[in-house]
């Protein structure tokens, strides 16, 4: 039987202390110890991206990492991002392109594009491109998410928050 | 899935023969085998461990021993099946006197089906041929080591 | 009066919803006590069921329950078919065959389930399933559909002759005879592969039985809750009014999620009635690409008989269709195919021999599309060969062909998938080729750009293919509109959605039948508590059915509203107008009453309501077209193909689209470019690999490539609207139409750009080995 293990997590910049099995993915972790299920699970293979969440700053897949990975460091999810009220221009720009149909790959995605654009507005065909290729959509062609992708760079550039 | 190549043993082809005739040398000829039982002249059967990529299981199987004209040939048949998938196979196995030696050609033809084979693919040419390559090291040693307890 | 929302981009009432984490899917349904379901499922795909023995399973920690077949006793049964046979058809040979929820005799395909373990967490459940000793007998495997149709081919269903699931003869005119006095017959077989619908969301289903209540509340990812609900009613012997069925936010569904009673939906519920505690199953990658439906697999033996100067006589269509292990949705795939090769054009003599076959595969429902793909790939690949051989150029044939603007309603006699003849109800073919071919200049680049790059070395190519899609099918959909005392108008259909954006586009319609905000119309679907009548969301159906009842039910509304607002005002109604939250006397605007006092006023705490009327300001409609509305449309693109490495580069994509009547076209871009992703994956990057045991060998991600934003291209897209003449929106559907004409139109522009004499390309999906092998001229192996 596995033997549970102590973790403590800051996720979103509050601090949660928790006692899992040490084979808990991280996915499931933050979506039903946490109950922050924005984050979204479509393979467990590491390749839609679907799950992505910044792991002390970087895009990662939570479902190819154990919970226990994350002991000691900090998580951001999407729920961290906006609220429905105060959405972040990231978000602004996917309602306003329509970049998103289903929604179930979107936070995915919005956790891939956001550390890019915090670097940097200025994004060339190629960075662009760099940028979306790890996340798979089956519903919009990605040509809505390019055009969002460039609507927040022009918000976030001119002082939108970040 | 095709398996085919050859290797020179330095030993003569009776040899050859008997080794893979003998269950705890095919044991080694196969890493990971943890069983293998001769039930009959021609039946064996045992279990074995594999991993290939993120797949790792054990697997029960059979070994069939058919169209023996010892030392020259033999048939080999095996199946077996597993938490990771199945697998059924069947091969030729030629033992030639050369020179240098015992020259083996085995050529066959492996199915392999569930896990193993819808997310392992890609492995399964690669893993197979480290196993055989594995596999004849194991025979050359277990040759030797016959020759060496012969010579005492 | 001018449109004020209907056709305008509006932004969607639900993104806020998704874009911050706050939309309920399957999965974030968290029930106390609930419990966690794992499949035990066959490796093997044809295989006898010896024994199994779940005595192992039980014992575990955390294990609560595990089921076979045996245990489920009389209520184990197949699922119900449905779709039968139209009876429309003369001498149909047909055998129905529906899935099991556990295999009892044996397994028909790999994957298919065999036990089902409920335990404390899915952890635990799917460790379990390890522990469960199953004796199957693997038998001879049958995996190809012409094979399967030998005299010695293993039967996937024992009690049956053969392999053949159907068959069916459809006729127009007379063929045979025409063909004699041809000038020219081309004969040619297309092969067409499966591809999987691969909706980022796998399927997953909570159902739950509360003991007390005596209700049973079902979560499931499915495009029809409605029929689930009363299906599930039948089978366990409940009320209707007992079940509530709720397909939340689904994450993409694309047809699968359509075929009913799965064997999960009904182990699930069983389960959950046995227990008493909700139960909650969640597929996992793998499992969706065997437990989840498949489709387009298909052989044709095709013959074009056409006039010197390209005019069809005749065209006939023989081919075989796989619908795996079991037929549950009938014909309607096939028959989507046989009407599709009759394309925009006129096909005055037709016969097409349709022959069903049964595989040792995962079944076969639609998929987006449905079957529309592969007639449309038919059809342009005979008519770009026909063009070939007799000189003409491929544009050029398909307008001597195109049915004339005066013809419809066209009347193509053979049957559909509705049952009934199929009918084009309006179409103007020609401006949607003219408009496509100016967006690409054809011309241009057929005589000067495409000469010159070739020249230099470079294989560019150009394609353009024409397509028609039946859309917006019956039986029917219903809504019900409700002017809330705050003023806010909420609505309920039935329809479920999957991200088509039916909370903007229908709010729309009831935004301006009403004078409100988009944001103050507040829609529900896909809730049996709150609609119940109804079939679900396919077929390209929800904005022609869906979105007329929800018209017609505004309406009703706006009907009352009036009324009652005249005798407030003590004005006649046709001096009255609704805008902005109020009704107001158009000439004394400050004359009004707020929608909200009026609902208020119509369901008063004293007083009377008078006999005869309703009590609020609420109407319920359905609609049922008498007939799909038949969209279409031209796709055009340049590509180029690396010589050296056979990939293939996108450089331009044109839609030319009518889909009648747009609500938002925001929406129907949107779309158009997922439909056209999917079609680009079916033609070049996606195909199931099985192999001659019936094994999915690329079972994930990783090996079933689903492109990603480097590989679709930027879509231009331009708009024709020639209205159904079916429904009061004059609305068609669009949902499938990006992916319909895509393999065609790969195929054909592929072809022109390698360029090479002889070269045909005659299935489906190609890839970079394929095409190597096509361009150095080397055989397929059998």
């Amino acid at each position: 039987m596995s033997k549970a293990m102590d973790v403590t997590v800051t996720v979103n910049g509050e601090v949660y202390q928790k006692t899992i099995e040490p084979r808990l993915l991280l996915s499931d972790f933050i979506r039903h110890e946490l109950n922050l299920s924005g984050t979204h699970v479509g393979c467990e293979q590491g390749v839609c991206g679907a799950c992505t969440i910044l792991f002390d700053g970087m895009p990662v897949r939570s479902c190819l990492m154990l919970a226990v990975q994350a002991d000691g460091h900090e998580i951001r999810t999407v729920e961290d991002l906006g609220t429905m009220e105060n959405l972040h221009p990231l978000q602004e720009a996917f309602q306003e392109t329509h970049a998103l149909q289903c929604g179930f790959c979107t936070s995915g995605f919005l956790m891939s594009i956001l550390p890019v654009l915090e670097e940097t507005t200025d994004l060339s065909e190629e960075d662009l491109k760099r940028a979306l290729e790890g996340n798979l959509c089956r519903c919009t062609g990605y040509q809505h998410i390019r055009d969002a992708v460039q609507l927040a760079a022009e918000k976030m550039s001119s002082g939108g928050e970040s | 899935m095709r398996i085919e190549g050859e290797h020179v043993f330095s030993g003569s082809r009776e040899d050859v023969w008997a080794m893979v005739r003998d269950p705890e040398v095919l044991a080694k000829l196969l890493p990971g085998t943890t069983k293998l039982n001769q039930l009959s002249e021609s039946e064996y059967e045992g279990e074995i461990n594999l991993r290939i990529g993120p797949i790792l299981g054990s697997f029960s199987g059979r070994i069939f021993v058919e169209d023996e004209v010892p030392p020259e040939s033999c048939t080999l048949k095996a199946e077996g099946e597993g938490r990771a998938g199945f697998f059924k196979g069947s091969g030729t196995v030629h033992l030639t006197e050369q020179d240098d030696g015992t020259l083996m050609v085995y050529e066959g033809d492996i199915q392999i089906g569930g896990k193993l084979a819808s997310i392992g693919q890609r492995l399964i040419d690669m893993t197979s041929k480290t196993m055989i390559r594995q596999g004849m090291k194991g025979l050359d040693a277990a040759l030797e080591e016959r020759k060496a307890e012969a010579a005492d | 009066m001018m449109a004020k929302l209907i056709g305008k981009r509006i932004t969607r009432n639900e993104d806020p919803r998704l874009l911050t984490g706050q939309a309920l899917f399957v999965d974030d349904v968290e029930l106390p006590g609930m419990l966690h379901a794992a499949f035990l499922r066959s490796e093997y795909a044809h295989a006898r069921l010896k024994g199994i023995d779940l005595s192992a399973a039980l014992e575990r920690p955390g294990v609560v329950a595990a089921f076979t077949a045996e245990d489920m006793g009389d209520d184990w049964s197949p699922g119900p078919p449905l779709v039968i046979p139209p009876p429309t058809i003369e001498d149909v040979e047909f055998y129905t065959r529906t899935q099991v929820p556990l295999v009892k005799d044996k397994v028909r395909h790999a994957g298919e389930p065999l036990a089902i373990v409920i335990a404390e967490s899915r952890y635990i459940a799917e460790d379990a399933l390890d522990d469960i000793v199953v004796d199957l007998e693997p038998l001879d495997v049958v995996t190809n559909i012409e094979r399967a149709l030998d005299p010695d081919s293993p039967l996937v269903h024992d009690d049956l002759e053969s392999n053949i699931a159907a068959h069916l003869v459809q006729e127009k005119g007379d063929y045979a005879a025409i063909r004699e006095g041809a000038d020219k017959v081309i004969k040619r077989r297309i092969v067409i592969e499966r591809g999987a619908a691969g909706a980022m969301e796998n399927r997953g289903i909570v159902a739950s039985w509360d003991i007390k209540q005596q209700q049973l509340t079902v979560w499931d990812t499915t495009q029809s809750p409605i029929p689930i609900r009363n299906g599930l009613a039948s089978m366990f012997g409940l009320s209707e009014y007992q079940v509530r069925v709720i397909a939340p936010f689904v994450g993409g569904a694309f047809g699968p999620k359509i075929m009913m009673f799965y064997p999960e939906e009904v182990l699930l519920t069983w389960s959950t009635l046995k227990m008493g505690s909700p139960i909650k199953w969640i597929e996992d990658r793998r499992e969706n690409f065997y437990a989840t439906t498949q489709e387009r697999g298909q052989v044709h033996e095709v013959e074009l008989a056409l006039t010197s100067d390209g005019r069809i006589l005749g065209l006939r269509d023989d081919f075989l269709h796989d619908t795996g292990a079991y037929d549950p949705y009938g014909l309607t795939i096939p028959l989507n195919t046989q009407c599709h090769v009759l394309g925009p054009y006129e096909i005055p003599n037709f016969s097409s021999d349709l022959k069903v076959v049964f595989t040792n595969k995962t079944l076969t429902t639609p998929v987006r599309g449905a079957g529309r793909p592969q007639g449309v790939y038919v059809i342009e690949r005979m008519l770009d060969i026909a063009a070939r051989e007799l000189g003409i150029d491929r544009v050029e044939i398909r307008k001597r062909n195109y049915l004339p603007n005066d013809v419809f309603p066209y009347d193509n006699v053979i049957i559909d998938q509705a049952f009934e003849s199929f009918i084009i109800d309006s179409g103007d073919y020609l401006p949607a080729m003219e408009k496509a071919l100016e967006m690409i200049s054809y011309e241009k680049f057929t005589q000067e750009e495409q000469p010159k790059l070739r020249e230099e070395g470079r294989r560019v190519g150009i394609g353009v293919v024409s397509f028609i899609e039946t859309t917006g099918v019956g039986p029917y959909e219903g809504a019900r509109v409700t002017i809330e005392s705050s003023g806010k108008i909420s609505v309920a259909t039935g329809v479920g959605t999957q991200g088509q954006g039916h909370f903007t586009s229908f709010a729309q319609i009831v935004a301006e039948r009403l004078g409100v905000d988009v944001r103050d119309v507040h829609l529900v679907t896909g809730d049996t508590a709150q609609f119940h009548w109804g079939t679900g969301t396919f077929a390209s159906r929800g904005a022609v059915v869906a979105a007329n009842a929800v018209n017609a039910a505004a309406l009703i509304v706006r009907g009352k509203v009036l009324e009652l607002a005249s005798e407030a005002l003590e004005t006649p109604e046709e001096e009255l107008e609704i805008e902005d939250g109020v009704v107001r006397v158009a000439k004394i605007p400050t004359r009004y009453i707020s929608l909200g006092d009026l609902a208020q006023r119509s369901n008063p705490l004293r007083g009377a309501v008078e006999p005869g009327t309703e009590p609020g300001l609420e109407g319920t409609a359905y609609f049922g077209p008498k007939y799909g509305a038949t969209a279409f449309g031209t796709h055009a693109m340049i590509v180029e193909v690396d010589p050296e490495t056979m990939i293939v580069e996108i450089k331009r994509y044109i839609i030319v689209e009518d889909c009648g009547t747009i609500l938002n076209p925001l929406i129907v871009e949107g779309q158009l470019h997922g439909g056209v992703a999917l079609g680009i994956g079916n033609s070049f990057y996606e195909k199931l690999v099985f192999d001659d045991n019936g094994q999915l060998l690329n079972a994930s991600f990783a090996d079933y490539l689903i492109p990603t934003a480097a590989e679709i291209p930027t879509i231009e897209i331009a708009h024709q609207v020639t209205p159904s003449p079916l429904n009061p929106l004059g609305s068609k559907g669009v949902g499938e139409a990006g992916a319909i004409p895509v393999p065609a139109l790969f195929a054909q522009a592929v072809e022109n750009a390698l360029d090479v004499e002889g070269l045909e390309i005659l299935e489906s999906p190609l890839s970079p080995q394929r095409l190597f092998e096509l361009f150095h001229g080397e055989e397929k192996d059998a």
